[in-house]
């Protein structure tokens, strides 16, 4: 599904990512972990088509060039980044961005647009699944949300559009122990053989919620070692210092 | 630059002899100066004079009365209406409202000239003004439905100038949601130039909303004064995304205790549009509130003015007035001019002011671009939530939809 090949990434003329190399197939489930500065953000910017980006190598999703794609058509192919800092956007409502979202897709997909009442039961559905308020849904987007809020609704989104490849930038980070646990089961009630992540992260925890196929450690823009779910245990008893 | 006006007293019919020397005099002092321009304070960011002499071969005065009577009627919400074509009154409807509390008439031009002279536009539209309306609200009715004025223009009007004059009374404990739409999708160039004058007297309230129905080649100027007695509040939504020019030059005077005044404008500008929004708020009295938001957006060539002023008397301790602009710039060649001004005598005052402007948060681009949806798309839901967000304070739920869509078509570009 991705396919990444001596990937470098420039911005403002610091080289974050030197020569990665990643493989994703359908159905697996992969987590990124390392220091910080290692360049894990970055590798999530570059893949969601951020601007500001100098990149050489080759990125390659279901074999079409990803460089070669804007940001809206990224996502429109089925590509999803759970953001760090989920954007607060007054003015907005959550509801209009994400009836707008999702049929921004489906348009692309070549799916008929849903109309409001289709669209606000089936998002009524998928916000009780995770156990978010109805209220949020007419709030303006992110704004005033707790950390723990805006992770759920990026969550939402995920559950909402369907990707094929969801990249979850740090997702844990902010989240007391019922919201990782919400959080995780939405993930796990979305996997299937079909679609796969990239699971980002500092810490071990989330990674005991969501079993991961292969953890791998990412050092100075280089992933330096790669292994299974139990890399991930290690790391945690005995930290970055003595690998990188 | 000259400007190449052809202006006749004698095309206004049924005047006696003591007005059309009243009036001539008017047009002798217009032609001291002539139109506004940057010279004069007040206009130094919109240079009428200049504006008018780039867009206008001549501009004539004229009596009038074309025959078109069919216009386009707001079918969103159930309200009564005034209908004016070319400033002069055609048509009214109040059926939803019980007979005898509302007064409408043409404006009586033999009354007293009761407005302060404010620049040349006075003396010419003192001098040439034909139409405009009075409207009495009586003491203790509220209005059960909203008022449209329709500002019908026809397409006749061609590099002609339209002055009214308008007066709006609301007696004491009455209610009145106005709304000025402004109905004309003529290509012609036309100029408008109204004065009004608002008094709301004790207890009462009146929601004023400006909005038009489509682009429009017109050049308008109004003046807006107001007395707002004790326990009254006058509200302003301004929304004349579409205009050619338009300035709107508000003077709100918070004359007796607990008087109220808000400001709230959104504006979308594109291509060579140009708006100023002028406020004067007078704090002349103990315990007033005033409140000012005013948000532009500017695309292309256009510009955008806020020139905001709360004056605040000595006696008028306890006052709280706020004002805060806000601009996002969205081309390079786009402008906006911004003039807070506070003048405060009194000492136990609670006074602020704001004003910020910048380009939109490219971040916000990428986050909603993120989630599939398109460039445009985005940087237009980015625009309508900086804008509607004026809105948030208007009580009518289907006036504020009105609105809203409104808003959404202009931002479109109609």
């Amino acid at each position: 599904m991705l396919n990444i090949k001596n990937l470098e990434a420039t911005i403002d003329n610091k080289q974050i990512l030197n020569g990665l190399n990643l493989d994703i197939k359908p159905g697996e489930v992969h987590a990124i972990m390392g220091p910080n500065g290692s360049g894990k953000s970055t590798l999530a910017n570059v893949l969601s088509g951020k601007n500001g980006y100098e990149i050489k190598g080759v990125i390659k999703y279901n074999g079409e060039s990803l460089s070669e794609l804007s940001t809206e058509e990224r996502a429109q192919k089925g590509i999803f980044l759970a953001f760090q800092y989920p954007l607060e956007i007054p003015g907005v409502n959550t509801n209009t961005f994400l009836r707008t979202s999702l049929n921004s897709i489906r348009k692309a997909q070549g799916e008929k647009e849903l109309d409001t009442l289709t669209f606000l039961k089936l998002i009524k559905k998928k916000a009780s699944e995770l156990g978010i308020d109805e209220k949020f849904l007419s709030r303006q987007l992110n704004v005033g949300f707790s950390g723990g809020e805006k992770k759920k609704n990026e969550i939402l989104q995920m559950k909402l559009l369907q990707p094929k490849l969801s990249i979850l930038d740090e997702t844990d980070s902010g989240l007391d122990i019922d919201a990782l646990r919400i959080v995780a089961d939405g993930v796990n009630s979305y996997k299937n053989k079909d679609n796969a992540f990239l699971i980002i992260t500092h810490y071990q925890r989330l990674l005991d919620y969501i079993k991961p196929d292969y953890v791998h450690v990412l050092s100075n823009g280089k992933i330096i070692k790669t292994g299974d779910s139990d890399l991930g245990i290690q790391l945690e008893k005995t930290g970055y210092s003595n690998i990188v | 630059m000259k400007q190449n006006y052809d202006f006749k007293i004698n095309k206004i019919k049924n005047l006696s002899s003591e007005e059309i020397n009243l009036r001539k005099k008017n047009l002798e002092l217009f032609y001291q100066t002539g139109f506004p321009n940057k010279k004069d304070e007040n206009w130094k960011f919109s240079d009428l004079n200049l504006i008018l002499s780039n867009n206008f071969n001549k501009i004539i005065n004229n009596d009038f009365l074309p025959s078109e009577t069919e216009f386009k009627i707001i079918d969103d919400f159930e309200h009564n209406f005034i209908s004016l074509l070319n400033g002069k009154l055609i048509s009214k409807d109040f059926s939803y409202e019980e007979k005898d509390k509302i007064s409408i008439d043409n404006f009586n031009h033999k009354n007293e000239l009761s407005f302060d002279s404010k620049n040349s536009l006075y003396f010419l539209n003192n001098a040439l003004a034909t139409g405009g309306f009075s409207l009495e609200i009586s003491k203790n009715y509220k209005l059960k439905k909203p008022l449209v004025i329709y500002n019908n223009f026809s397409n006749s009007l061609k590099e002609t100038i339209v002055n009214h004059k308008n007066s709006i009374i609301l007696n004491e404990n009455s209610e009145l949601n106005l709304i000025n739409y402004i109905n004309n999708s003529s290509k012609e160039n036309f100029m408008v130039n109204t004065l009004e004058n608002i008094k709301v007297k004790k207890d009462s309230l009146l929601k004023n909303i400006l909005v038009n129905s489509s682009k429009c080649n017109g050049y308008f100027y109004k003046y807006i004064t107001s007395d707002i007695k004790k326990n009254s509040t006058f509200e302003n939504y301004l929304l004349p995304s579409g205009l050619k020019f338009n300035k709107l030059d508000i003077e709100i005077n918070l004359n007796e205790e607990n008087s109220n005044s808000s400001v709230f404008s959104a504006l979308n500008l594109m291509n060579n549009e140009h708006q100023e929004i002028k406020t004067q708020i007078n704090h002349n009295t103990p315990h007033c509130h005033s409140y000012q938001k005013v948000k532009n957006v500017l695309n292309g060539e256009s510009k955008g003015v806020y020139q905001g002023k709360i004056f605040v008397k000595n006696i008028a301790q306890k006052t709280d007035a706020y004002q805060l602009s806000k601009a996002l710039i969205l081309n390079d060649k786009a402008e906006f001019d911004a003039k807070p001004e506070l003048e405060i005598y009194a000492d136990d005052v609670k006074c602020s002011h704001g004003s910020t402007s910048g380009s939109v948060d490219l971040n916000l681009i990428h986050y909603l671009k993120s989630r599939g949806i398109p460039e445009k798309k985005a940087f237009e839901m980015l625009i309508n939530g900086f804008l509607s967000e004026v809105l948030e304070r208007l009580s009518e739920g289907k006036i504020k939809n009105f609105l809203k869509e409104k808003l959404e078509r202009q931002i479109n570009g109609y």
